[in-house]
Formats: structure tokens, sequence, C-alpha cells
């Protein structure tokens, strides 16, 4: 009675104990049981009493139940952690105590078992185990190390990505003045073992990127940073981080080269160089396209489109051509352009503009490239003129040497034949009229020789000293002399030249030509009528036009007009024509520097036109 | 002697023409030798004989620089003509410059007559050989 009596206080007394605590009899039944551990395993709905322990755990390891077993049979006590899955099926935690159960002769009738929640220890700690492997992985892949110092200890600890760092083993015991010896002398190692006593002293953090040198030797560059540990507010160590930053450094130092280079590059090379983003902006100018715009620096320029640097009409021009070649994605290379700058001078460029490709194969941009040709075109332009200058020449040469050929041909010819006549003529009366004609061909060939000489002359002598001329006073001076010829032929002469025309010329050639034009107008007038001659000047872009027009035959200029000027050419049945005046005349105009042109019309007349250049 | 009907100098130059005259004198027989100081003038003459189906020239001789109407000129409107016969056109010229020979040898081509290059001075030879009428 008794007995039953102490057991139901037993029960009631664990029943409230404020642990989860089960009694279990050598069995490894439930004898007792604490309402704590009935409500933490959720086990209200079922009578636990009397029941094995590992029916109700279902899932109990094996060890467990062999310490249980253990415990009983050798009567120590053992602590261990063990899960099992609660309502919600999530797995829970709990650590176990048990201990042996004694009667009061310390007999062991059992065993009494404690468990405690330690869901959530047992999470923080793989919680833990977790961060301290991705810190891990992270230290690898990022390649930061990092360090403690004891400075009570005066102990210095390395973690494994730092001594592989500074290229050390595991076994490596590194103190202080190693570690900043490790440092590039200079510099970096005065840097380090600055900041470190600065930490120490005045509690001040550092985050330096410095070079080391490691056990074989290798420069490397690394980011050591460190700050102080405080405990109770006095600095007791340091700790920091250790990361090898060397291929990131030595990539920045080659990016930074490149960049260097191709600046240095781009701003002396002797070309224009920019580069526009699609909206034809300038994103980079070098120096040559900056001196040539006007602008101090070729940062002046960047955001401006051509509308801001250019005249309307370039810059519509040359915006077409940029979005052209960013939408077709085709270059212009080399192409001849003319650009204007705002204050009106023009240039000329050999320009490419090359479309600037992105990942997605669009045209993010373009580069143009424009070479100056300007010296080159004018040089072109030149050079052109003086191939035009010398063909002329050379024609004039060739022309020349035919005229002298053929004339000089012709007279031996006739002398060759003369004299073979004449060795062969046996009658004296024809003999007679053999030498006569000798003697004509003796002169012709003399006034042929003349005529050619005077031509010479004319084109040797082109340097001769040029000196204003009043043309109304040499007009004059040739009407004068001329006199006879004009009161003879009822000669009417207007002049309408202004009094103040003073031409640049060689005036003894000035006089022959006007005194040839003259008299070809009067020699070739027309029967029907009395010669009218009209003088007249016109100013024209720097050259002063003499115009002499007459009422005379005039020349059918679609047969004879590439001959007009030529030598021995005429035209006329006309006695005193020699074919020498025109040709004498024009080549008088031309060593001056001139020109003439003619325009006639047959029965009406005809108008002969010498510009004389007066900016020569 | 080679007997010829009729004869034709072209040339501006007396001395030429007379020249001409004497060597033919030595090598054919030709009653009607006529003489023109220029292009137009003997082309005129040959255009009125056509139409009053007068007789041709059967040998042209022909200078190249002449004043009004050159040689060439000469040949281009000549060859136009409506000729029936074979006529023989001898230029008689002191030019060796190579561009007339070219355009001797266009007009050589492109005509029925026969034409022919001569240099001055003609000799005795020469002539025998182009008096062959055509």
């Amino acid at each position: 009675m008794l007995r039953i009596h102490q057991k139901q206080s037993n029960s009631y007394l664990i029943k409230q104990l404020p642990t989860a605590t089960v009694f279990l009899n050598t069995r490894l039944e439930v004898e007792y049981a604490s309402d704590y551990w009935i409500d933490y395993f959720n086990f209200d709905d079922r009578n636990v009493f009397g029941k094995n322990v590992f029916t109700l755990f279902e899932k109990a390891t094996d060890s467990w139940k062999q310490t249980l077993q253990h415990c009983l049979n050798e009567k120590k006590s053992n602590t261990g952690t063990e899960y099992f899955l609660d309502v919600n099926n999530k797995e829970r935690w709990f650590e176990w105590t048990n201990l042996p159960w004694h009667d009061e002769n310390e007999n062991v009738i059992g065993l009494i078992l404690q468990t405690e929640d330690v869901t959530r220890r047992v999470e923080s700690e793989l919680k833990l185990q977790r961060q301290h492997m991705l810190y891990n992985e992270k230290s690898k892949i990022a390649k930061i190390g990092s360090w403690t110092y004891d400075l009570q200890k005066q102990e210095l600890h390395w973690c494994e990505m730092t001594r592989a760092i500074h290229g050390v083993s595991q076994e490596f015991r590194p103190n202080v003045d190693i570690a900043i010896d490790f440092y590039k002398p200079g510099h970096s190692r005065n840097t380090i073992a600055m900041a470190l006593n600065k930490a120490i002293n005045q509690g001040i953090s550092w985050n330096k990127k410095v070079q080391i040198i490691t056990t074989k030797g290798e420069e490397r560059w690394v980011m050591a940073a460190g700050k102080p540990l405080y405990k109770n507010q006095k600095i007791v160590g340091v700790l920091g981080t250790f990361q090898d930053i060397h291929d990131q450094v030595i990539n920045e130092l080659k990016t930074k080269e490149n960049e260097r280079l191709l600046r240095t590059l781009i701003d002396n090379l002797p070309l224009n160089v920019f580069i526009k983003d699609v909206d034809s902006k300038k994103i980079l100018v070098n120096r040559s396209e900056a001196d040539f715009l006007g602008f101090d620096h070729p940062n002046d320029l960047i955001g401006k489109n051509d509308f801001d640097i250019y005249p309307r009409h370039i810059a519509e021009s040359s915006y077409e051509e940029d979005q052209k070649v960013i939408s077709s994605l085709r270059p212009i290379l080399g192409k001849e352009t003319i650009c204007e700058r705002k204050d009106g001078s023009i240039t000329t460029f050999l320009t490419s503009k090359i479309p600037l490709i992105g990942i997605d194969g669009t045209a993010t941009g373009l580069v143009g490239i424009s070479l100056d040709i300007s010296n080159l075109k004018q040089k072109e332009e030149e050079l052109r003129d003086l191939i035009n200058v010398t063909s002329l020449q050379n024609k004039k040469l060739v022309n020349f040497a035919h005229i002298v050929s053929h004339n000089l041909r012709s007279h031996s010819a006739n002398f060759s034949m003369l004299l073979d006549f004449l060795v062969n003529e046996k009658d004296p009366e024809q003999q007679q009229n053999i030498t006569t004609m000798l003697v004509e061909a003796s002169d012709n060939l003399l006034e042929t020789l003349n005529n050619l000489n005077d031509v010479v002359a004319i084109n040797t002598n082109t340097n001769m000293d040029r000196n204003p001329v009043v043309l109304n006073d040499m007009i004059q001076k040739v009407i004068q002399n001329l006199q006879g010829v004009i009161i003879t032929n009822r000669v009417q002469i207007v002049n309408e030249i202004p009094e103040d025309i003073v031409l640049q010329v060689i005036p003894a050639y000035l006089e022959s030509i006007l005194m040839n034009f003259i008299t070809n107008a009067i020699k070739y007038k027309d029967p029907e009528r009395d010669p009218l001659i009209r003088l007249g000047t016109v100013l024209q872009d720097n050259k002063i036009e003499l115009s002499i027009s007459d009422n005379g035959l005039g020349i059918d200029l679609e047969k004879y007009g590439d001959k007009l000027f030529g030598m021995y050419k005429t035209f006329h049945n006309n006695k005193d024509a020699r074919g020498i005046g025109l040709y004498i005349t024009k080549n008088q105009i031309e060593a001056m520097k001139g020109s003439v042109t003619v325009c006639s019309e047959v029965g009406k007349g005809s108008t002969f036109k010498i510009y004389f250049n007066e900016t020569n | 002697m080679r007997q010829i009907n009729s004869i034709c100098i072209v040339d501006d130059d007396p001395i030429t023409v007379f020249g001409i005259k004497k060597i033919l004198n030595n090598v054919v027989e030709c009653s009607n030798v006529k003489s023109y100081g220029n292009g137009k003038l003997a082309i005129d003459a040959i255009k009125e004989a056509l139409t009053k189906e007068e007789n041709l020239p059967d040998i042209i001789f022909l200078d190249i620089n002449m004043p009004i109407m050159d040689g060439w000129q000469f040949l281009e409107e000549f060859t136009q003509l409506a000729i029936d016969q074979k006529l023989r056109v001898n230029i008689i010229t002191s030019s060796i410059d190579l561009a007339d020979v070219k355009r001797w040898e266009h007009y050589r081509t492109n005509s029925q007559h026969l034409i022919t290059y001569n240099n001055k001075p003609i000799k005795k030879e020469k002539m025998a050989e182009i008096t062959k009428v055509a």
C-alpha cells in the first residue's frame, strides 16, 4: 500500500518536473514521464506509460540503443545528440543525458533519460560550418587570405591562403618581422611597417596596394588591409586581410599602358582622328583634329556634332555619310572630301569612316580618319598647270620644227630641181630663165629665214621687260603710221577705249600686234563697203580684253579655224597675203602671257579679242 | 613617148609648177597641161568639167600647203565626187611629216583613185613611174 502510494506520489512529482525527463525500467519501458517530455515529443494522444522507448522513437539509432543498454549494464551515465521528425515532419534535434536509476539499495532499477531541445544550437552549428566552408571557398577564389596578430603573445597567425600567397608551407611560423620583410624594400615595406605601427599605437586601419616578394623571389601585387582589435577599449591585436591582386594590377597596368600608347599614337598622328557615337556626336578627338578646328583641347570637342562645328551644308552631308556607315556597317575608305570651316577656309581631305561594331553586331559609332591633302591638291594643280604649259610649249616647238623643216626642204627641193635643169639645159634663153628663177628661189628662202628668225626671237625673248603703256597712246601711234593706207581705203576707225587703260606689255610687240590687226582689217576689206574698225576694252577678272572688230570679208572658221594663226596659212586670194602676220602676232601675244580668240562670219566681218593678263 | 590626154597641176609655187611641166616634157606627150594656184581653183574646174561632161585630167599633181584650200581639203572634196574613171593623183610635197603620210594612207585606202605620195624634188625616173595612167 505504502509502495503504491509511494509510486503515485513519485509519478506526480516527476510529472511536474520542469525538464523533459523520463524514467525507464530495466526493460526500457516508460515508468514515469514529465509533462515537458510528453509535450516535447508530442506524445499527448498516446499512452506512453509502459511502452518501450524504442517503439516511441522508431528512428532511434543503433548507437543510442546500445548506449542505453550499456547504461543499464555498466551503470554509467552518458550524453548524446539525436534527432526526430516532429508532427510537422520537421527535423528536430535533442540532446539526451541518461543516468542509471537506483532504488534505496543502490540497485539499478532502470535509467533516467533527460532530453533537451538543441535544434537551434545544431542549426546554428551547421550554419556556421556552412559559412566557414563558404568563406574558405571565397577566400580561395578571390585569393583573399587573413591574418591575426596577438599583441600580448606577440604571435602572428596566417591563414592557409595568406600562406599560399606568400609561398610558404603550412608549417611555416611567421612573426611580425618576417612578415614585414616579405614586402618589397622601399615604398611597399615602409608603407606596411608604418601602417602596422599606426594601427597598434593610434588605432588607425589601413588598406594598401603594395608589392611582396614571395619565397620564390617573384614580385606580386597584394592588397594588404588591417585593423586594430580591441578588448576593453584597449588594443590587443591587429587582424587583417591579405589579397593577391597581382593579375588584376598587371592587367590594369597593361590596359593603362595600351591606353597611353593608343592616345600618344592618335594624338601624334599627322591625321585627324575622331570617334563618333550613333548620333554623330564626337566621343573622342585627337590633337590634330582639335588643332584643325581651332580648339585648345581635344576634350572641348567631346559631345559636339558636326552642326556645332561646320557650316550647315557641310554638316548635313557629313551627318548623312555617318548615318549611312552606321546603318550599312560598310566603311567609307579614302574618299576625297571638301571641308569648309566656319571661317570659310577650304581644306581637301582624304576621309575614311569605319563603323565601330559592338558585341551585338550593330554599330555603336564610327571611327573617322582624315588626311589633309590640300597641299597635295595644290601641288597637283600646279603640276597640271605646268604640264599644260609644257605640253603647249612642246606642241609649239614641234609645230615650229615642222614649219622650219617643211619650208627649208621646200626651198632646197626647188634649188636642187632648178640646178638640175640648168646643168642639162643647152638653150641659152632657157638657161637665163632658170637663172632668174634661182634668184627668185634664193630671195624666197631668205625671206623665210627672216620670218623664222622673227618667230624664234619672239619665243626666246619672253622675259623681255614689260612696261606700262597707255593703250590709247599706242593706238594713236599706229594710226599715225598707217595714215596713208587709212585715207586711201577710206577707213573709219571708232575708238571706244577709255583714256586710262594702261597695259603692262612689251611696247614693240603691242605696236606690232595693233599694226597687224588693223592692217589685216584693211587688207581683207569687203570691196562692197568702206572699212569700219571698232576698238574697245572690257575689264574682266583682272584681265583686260581688247577687241578689234571689222566689217571685212570675214573668215570661214569652220574651214580655217584651226589654221588661222598657223604659219604660212592664207585664206583669201590676196597678193599681199604671206601667211606670217597672224602667226607672229599670236606668238607675240603669248610671249606676254596673253591669249587671243576670234569670231567671224563670212561677208560680215571679224572680231579679234586679245586678253592681257594683268595679274602677271 | 607615152601619150596622155590631160594633166592638171595644183600648186601655188610657180617654180614647182615650172619644174613639173619641164620634167613632164621629157617623159610624156601631153597637149593639155593645166595648172591651178590652189585646191579651190582646181576643184572648181574639175566640178565644172564634170557637169559639162568634158574630159577629166588623167593625172593630177597635188601640192599640200596652199592658201584658200590645201591639198587635203582638195582630196576630201575630190574623193567625194561621182567620177566613173579611176584617176591618178600624185601628191608632190616637201613634207616628211609622218602625220601627212598617215593622212595620205587614209585617202589612199578609201578612194577608188590611185593616190601616191612623193617627196620633192621629182627626178625624171620618178616622173616616168608616176605618169603611168591609173
